[in-house]
């Protein structure tokens, strides 16, 4: 049987987020992102609305996306999880984020921290080249890079050694 | 204990990584509207009426503004008369596209997007409108202002000079020249401008939280054009995404969110798309530099003369001071005799340019340095060296004027020769590598643009529990200023780091201070709270004396205790004690005023603007490949005269920040125009560095004494992004020999450098070739009229669509629920990626749309019986990108290298193969011929083409079909599978597929079903690679190569696929011959690039400036195949 979000049904929206239920009252057309910020989750930033940038980068099931270009009632069952949920547990990446000045104005931060916590789990922050590659959808216009490279680098370290 | 000089957290750092650090758009007060900006869609056009009534009908709409609303006549202020020249909202012409026309506050977005299309302008449009320098200098180029400065479009002209010129240039021995062009760059911050406006009609104050780096100047202007006094207007502390100089002023959101609060009577957030901040906000001024250098009998640079243009935009902002600023360069790093200018600024129909980190050093300093290595050369003096020689001196005053303290030229340049192995790498080059230098100077601070631009103030309070809080009213845009002076008031006042807190940007609470642009957050900022700081601390230590019985002298502060000689007492004792305290509170305002800083416009013409100045040489190291033009940057260093570094680790950001901002103009960063609307408005076609895209650099602080400076330390902030563009040019000529001048050194600049120099010349011998006459017929018309009649007359029967709101989203189960659903008005859902850009873009506008989530069969990915792969089309792109079992190498290449992991992880392969051509013109709003019809001429053909389109066989469009994974498809000779309702199936190869750029030969009622590779596949060699000016581009030029090869390592089946380079993916059937059944060695490899560029010769037809492709597939394909003989050869 098909599922359809839209007509009638427009306006409320039943998602977990942050392991948590949440319903949302939002358009078929709007964007995860947008549902998300209307939540008072606004961790994700809308820096292009374009797919191109990763500010607005959430986990869906695990996996980095682009809550910008991602309908939110394209998400369905799949559990949704922000930089708010994932704070705590990557203590450690963010407390290396400030030691080695990974962020200045901050405003990319959330989404490097998200999909960089992505690729610290599946294990693939391995070498420079890879985090480079892998970091290659989050724009960041003040740092230049080396400060993130040498934090998720840093974490990886020290989870494989604490494991 | 000492904080300040270490590497602390920054004091917002948990806020920040946490996602709960507050930016303008976070806020959301009860009642707020959206606000949203009509622009003018010409470049100069009379505004003949504006019809409001119909929009101000629209359900939401709270208000709506235009210049009538307004008292005729205001503008912004700007750098000030007599050049305040731009009116708040467009009056009676508009100047260029973007203009802001109208603006409109609503309940929802939707409804403010409603209220702007029913707003009714009525315009006419103007002839002859100059839309580059050259058009408005040309004797018939219709004029954008009445000016008097002589000279049509000319703003300002400049004439001057330092030293006596005449006898520096008798003196002569030497001289080199050149034009250097430094095209507009975008600031790119990731926050887009962004203000949310409070008017407070009972107590008549607007309040302002607004992403700037300077509240002052932003309550000065929104006053102004509101009418008010400066201090009805506040603005309030909040987190700010990046400023790079572009939030150093005022910008039109903050002024039109205060018009429109005031109208509403309603907070009314204004924030730019990425869209409006690449295409309307105020860019990096363009120059175009014509200078000469001279040396004197000894070798010694003597003289520089300069002549320039630079690209104002339509209205003057700060072009005046940024060109001012630039020309002083001429006078600053070395020690010349003598320099002259002559330099205009030029009104251009387009953007305004604006402030941007390096305020016209990085334009003048690219010229000035690559012709300080030019005449080293000619001396046959090692450019470091000649450098050296040159340096400026400590003690000393430059030829601009500058008053030197320190000054550590010559230890940068040597620091950085050692950390980049100068000696050896010059002794003992390698093929095709390079290293080059740059050196700057750069003021901390500047007595300029404001009177009182020498002074600061800061408040600070310290209350009996030892919590101590600044009160500073400049605003820290990402640049750790609210950390440095923090460490400061931790360090006089003998607290720890987390009890102080620091308010800034908040204009009620905190006393004067100009903010955060010419590089003086540290010095001014930090001398100010230093002295507030320090008298407080004065204070304490007098109280404390009393409470221990001992001098004040004899206190010290530390640990959140104050030391007497045999006893100590607390802080907090102290601050209760103090007979000034007020509810136990202690409070000092500074006001530090720097007499060393000379004001501009005083009594001496060449002013020390600032009180110390700022050194750092910069060498870098490059790779040039000489078959595809690309740049490598294989290492970097920048050694910095810092003074002394209050917090290594910010100021190494900035180091590393201004770096790569720096490298990424070089590299590919220019804002494009074509009929005075922006063809490089999105992420997408503006070129910002990629963390793979950059190498790791490396700072190097050299400190030393600074008296002039807080604690020695000296200005960072915009030094870093001056020296890259000559260095990096530098260098590629130290690799090649080829003296590169017009940035960005993209890949067909270098190329078709490289082929001037050899004298090649590629013969496509036209007249031999019927199917190609009617292209090169049309393209010869283009510029001579046709473009301009299409352009003008035949886009007025532009087919379009129509925008609608989505209504429905549907989830089917299966292939045959799906195609059921399929009909006008629906459209197939996979990630989205182009969807929804297609939407936003307005190509297409479906009702319905058909999400293949729940579509299981459309998901797998298997192997049939036959032994064939066979992928569904909702296959996620990320699942093919692991080197599983089920995907051929050449594939998971092809599909790693694109857009980006967040991306793949929900793009399809189906809406892969399916997506529209990424053309700029197509997707920028132009009514070309793929959009609009055949009315409609194609942008390219005289636009710029150099990178995404045709130069093979292209007709009336010249775009290209974006699908990397096509092209790794059609080398294992794939094939569609197609499904349609009435339950039909059909099969055909991918190259047919393809039937036009981005074109495919779905039918109405057809879904992409599957992806059928042949079995075998897995067993072939393959490799992939594309050009792309980003990590994650779509490919200026691809290459996909596959093979069987047999036991005696010869290739047999080779195909040889190229994308990007005609309209669909096209196999290089010479080279496949070449191929088959040899070893792939070297002289195979040769053979194979031969036949290319023969068979490219003869098949070719390239666009103007797009023939560099043809040589880039020829060095690509060599490059692939060495490769590949690498994978043969490791098994």
């Amino acid at each position: 049987m098909a599922s359809s979000a839209g007509g009638d049904e427009a306006g409320a929206l039943v998602l977990e987020v942050n392991r948590q239920r949440v319903v949302a009252r939002a358009d078929v057309g709007a964007p995860l992102l947008s549902v998300l910020r209307g939540l008072g989750l606004t961790g994700a930033k809308r820096a292009c609305g374009q797919g191109e940038c990763g500010a607005c980068t959430v986990l869906l099931d695990g996996q980095a996306v682009m809550s910008c270009m991602l309908l939110a009632a394209e998400v369905g069952t799949r559990a949704v999880t922000t930089v708010e949920g994932l704070a705590d547990s990557c203590a450690d990446l963010r407390a290396a984020f400030a030691d080695r000045g990974a962020f200045q104005c901050g405003f990319c931060t959330p989404g490097h921290i998200v999909r960089a916590e992505a690729l610290l789990r599946d294990g693939k922050a391995t070498d420079e080249t890879q985090v480079r590659k892998a970091l290659s959808g989050n724009i960041c216009r003040c740092t230049g890079y080396t400060a993130i490279v040498d934090a998720v680098l840093d974490t990886a370290a020290r989870r494989q050694g604490a494991s | 204990m000492t904080t300040v000089g270490r590497r602390v957290r920054p004091v917002d750092w948990e806020a920040k990584t946490s996602g709960t650090a507050i930016y303008a758009a976070d806020l959301v007060p009860e009642g707020m509207l959206v606000g949203r900006i009509l622009r003018s869609p010409h470049a100069y056009a009379r505004v003949r009426s504006i019809d409001t009534s119909a929009a101000r009908q629209v359900p939401g709409v709270h208000a709506v503004v235009t210049a009538a609303d307004l008292p005729a006549g205001r503008t912004y202020a700007h750098v000030g008369p007599p050049h305040s020249d731009r009116p708040l909202l467009a009056r009676d012409v508009v100047r260029y596209v973007g203009e802001e026309v109208a603006a409109v506050a609503a309940d929802t977005e939707e409804a403010a997007e409603a209220a702007l299309r029913a707003i009714v302008v009525r315009y006419r449009s103007m002839r002859r409108a100059p839309l580059s320098v050259a058009q408005a200098r040309a004797p018939r180029a219709a004029a954008l202002h009445a000016r008097d400065a002589g000279g049509r479009n000319v703003s300002v002209h400049m004439v001057g000079g330092w030293g006596d010129a005449d006898t520096a240039r008798a003196a002569s021995a030497m001289t080199v020249e050149g034009r250097f062009h430094y095209p507009r760059i975008n600031h790119a911050c990731m926050e887009p401008s962004t203000t949310l406006a409070w008017w407070n009609a009972a107590e008549e104050r607007l309040e302002l939280w607004t992403s700037t780096q300077a509240p002052y100047f932003v309550t000065k202007e929104v006053a102004l054009a509101l009418g008010l006094e400066q201090d009805q207007v506040v603005c309030r502390d909040v987190a700010v995404g990046g400023g790079f100089g572009s939030k150093s002023k005022a910008g039109e959101h903050e002024i039109l969110a205060a018009l429109l609060s005031r109208a509403s009577g309603r907070p009314v957030l204004m924030s730019l798309s990425r869209e409006e901040e690449f295409a309307a906000t105020k860019p990096r001024h363009d120059f175009s530099v014509n200078l000469r250098a001279h040396a004197a009998q000894d070798g010694r640079l003597s003289f520089l003369e300069a002549d320039l243009d630079v690209d104002n935009g339509a209205y003057n902002h700060f072009g005046p001071m940024v060109m001012a600023v630039g020309v002083k360069t001429l006078g600053a790093i070395y020690e010349p005799d003598a320099a002259t200018w002559d330099a205009r600024l030029v009104d251009t129909a387009l953007p305004p340019g604006g402030q941007f980190r390096g305020y016209g050093m990085p334009q003048i300093s690219f010229a000035m340095e690559s012709l300080v290595d030019e005449l080293a050369e000619l001396q046959d003096v090692d450019p470091l060296e000649y450098r050296l020689r040159n340096a400026n001196q400590p003690g000393t005053v430059t030829l601009n004027g500058s008053r030197l303290g320190s000054a550590r030229l010559a230890e940068c340049l040597e620091a950085a020769r050692d950390a980049i192995d100068w000696d050896r790498k010059k002794a003992d080059p390698a093929p095709y590598r390079g290293v080059g230098v740059a050196a700057g100077m750069h003021g901390s601070g500047s007595h300029a643009l404001h009177p009182q631009a020498n002074r600061s103030e800061a408040i600070v309070t310290i209350d009996d529990q030892a919590r101590v809080e600044v009160l500073f009213g400049g605003a820290d845009a990402g640049t750790g200023q609210r950390t440095i002076l923090a460490q400061i008031a931790a360090q006089e006042l003998g607290v720890p780091l987390d009890s102080v807190s620091v308010v800034m940007g908040d204009t009620e609470r905190a006393p004067f201070e100009l903010g955060a642009w010419s590089s003086r957050g540290t010095h001014m900022g930090g001398h100010s709270v230093r002295k507030a700081a320090l008298e407080l601390g004065d204070r304490l230590r007098t109280t404390a004396a009393r409470l221990l019985d001992c001098s004040a002298e004899e206190v010290e502060l530390g640990d959140g205790s104050a030391h007497g000689p045999g006893n100590v007492t607390t802080i907090a004792a102290a601050v209760a004690a103090d007979p000034d305290a007020r509810e136990g509170r202690l409070s000092v305002h500074s006001v530090f005023v720097d007499t060393r800083m000379e004001p501009r416009g005083g009594a001496n013409p060449r002013p020390s603007l600032s009180a110390s100045y700022t050194f750092a040489a910069h060498a870098v190291e490059v790779e040039v490949d000489p078959g595809t033009g690309e740049i490598r940057i294989l290492d970097y260093v920048a050694a910095h005269d810092i003074g002394r570094a209050l917090n290594p680790t910010l100021v190494e950001g900035q180091v590393v920040g201004g770096v790569v901002q720096g490298l990424g103009a070089v590299l590919g960063e220019e804002m494009l125009h074509s009929h005075g609307r922006s063809i490089t408005a999105s992420y997408l076609g503006y070129p910002v560095p990629r963390a793979a895209d950059v190498p790791r650099v490396r700072p190097l602080l050299i400190e030393g004494p600074e008296p002039a400076g807080p604690y020695d330390a000296k200005s960072v902030g915009e030094m870093s992004i001056v020296p890259p563009a000559a260095a990096v040019a530098n260098a590629v000529y130290d690799a090649i020999g080829i003296r590169l001048r017009d940035l960005p050194f993209t890949p067909d600049k270098v190329l078709n450098a490289l082929r001037e120099r050899d004298g090649r010349k590629r013969q496509h011998r036209l007249w031999r070739r019927p199917d190609r006459w009617q292209s090169a017929v049309v393209r010869a018309a283009y510029p001579l009229g046709v473009e301009d009649a299409l352009h003008k007359v035949g886009t007025r029967f532009a087919r379009s669509v129509e925008p609608a709101a989505l209504q429905e989203l549907r989830h089917p189960s299966s292939t045959a629920e799906l195609l059921q659903d399929l009909g006008p008005g629906t459209a197939v859902l996979g990630g989205g990626t182009d969807l929804h850009e297609q939407r936003r873009q307005r190509l297409t506008a479906p009702l319905t749309l058909l999400s293949v989530r729940d579509v299981a069969e459309l998901r797998t990915h298997t192997t049939d019986d036959g032994g064939r792969l066979v992928i569904g089309a909702g296959v996620l792109l990320h699942s093919l990108e692991e080197s599983s079992p089920l995907v051929p190498a050449v594939v998971a290449e092809a599909v790693s290298s694109i857009a980006s992991a967040q991306i793949r992880a929900v793009a399809t392969v189906g809406g892969n193969l399916v997506q529209a051509k990424r053309c700029w013109f197509f997707r920028s709003g132009f009514d070309c011929y793929k959009r609009g019809g055949t009315t409609c001429p194609c942008y390219a053909v005289t636009g710029d083409h150099r990178f995404y389109h045709a130069a093979v066989g292209a007709h009336r469009c010249q775009a290209v079909t974006p699908s990397d994974l096509a092209t790794a498809l059609v080398s294992l000779d794939g094939r569609v599978a197609l499904a349609a309702a009435d339950g039909t199936r059909r099969e055909l190869p991918v190259d047919e597929f393809f039937t036009g750029p981005g074109e495919t030969a779905l039918r109405t009622g057809e879904i992409v079903d599957r992806v059928v590779l042949p079995s075998g596949s897995m067993a072939k060699v393959g490799v992939f690679r594309k050009l792309r000016r980003w990590e994650g581009d779509f490919a200026m030029l691809s290459v996909a190569i596959t093979a069987d090869v047999d036991t005696a390592d010869r290739l047999l089946n080779p195909r040889v696929v190229f994308g990007a380079l005609a309209q669909t993916p096209w196999s290089s059937q010479a080279v496949q011959d070449v191929l088959a059944g040899r070893r792939l060695d070297e002289s195979t490899i040769a053979a194979a690039g031969l036949a290319l560029d023969r068979e490219l010769d003869r098949e070719g037809h390239p666009l103007e400036r797009n023939e560099w492709k043809l040589d880039a597939a020829v060095g690509l394909l060599r490059g692939e195949l060495a490769r590949l003989a690498d994978h043969i050869r490791a098994g």
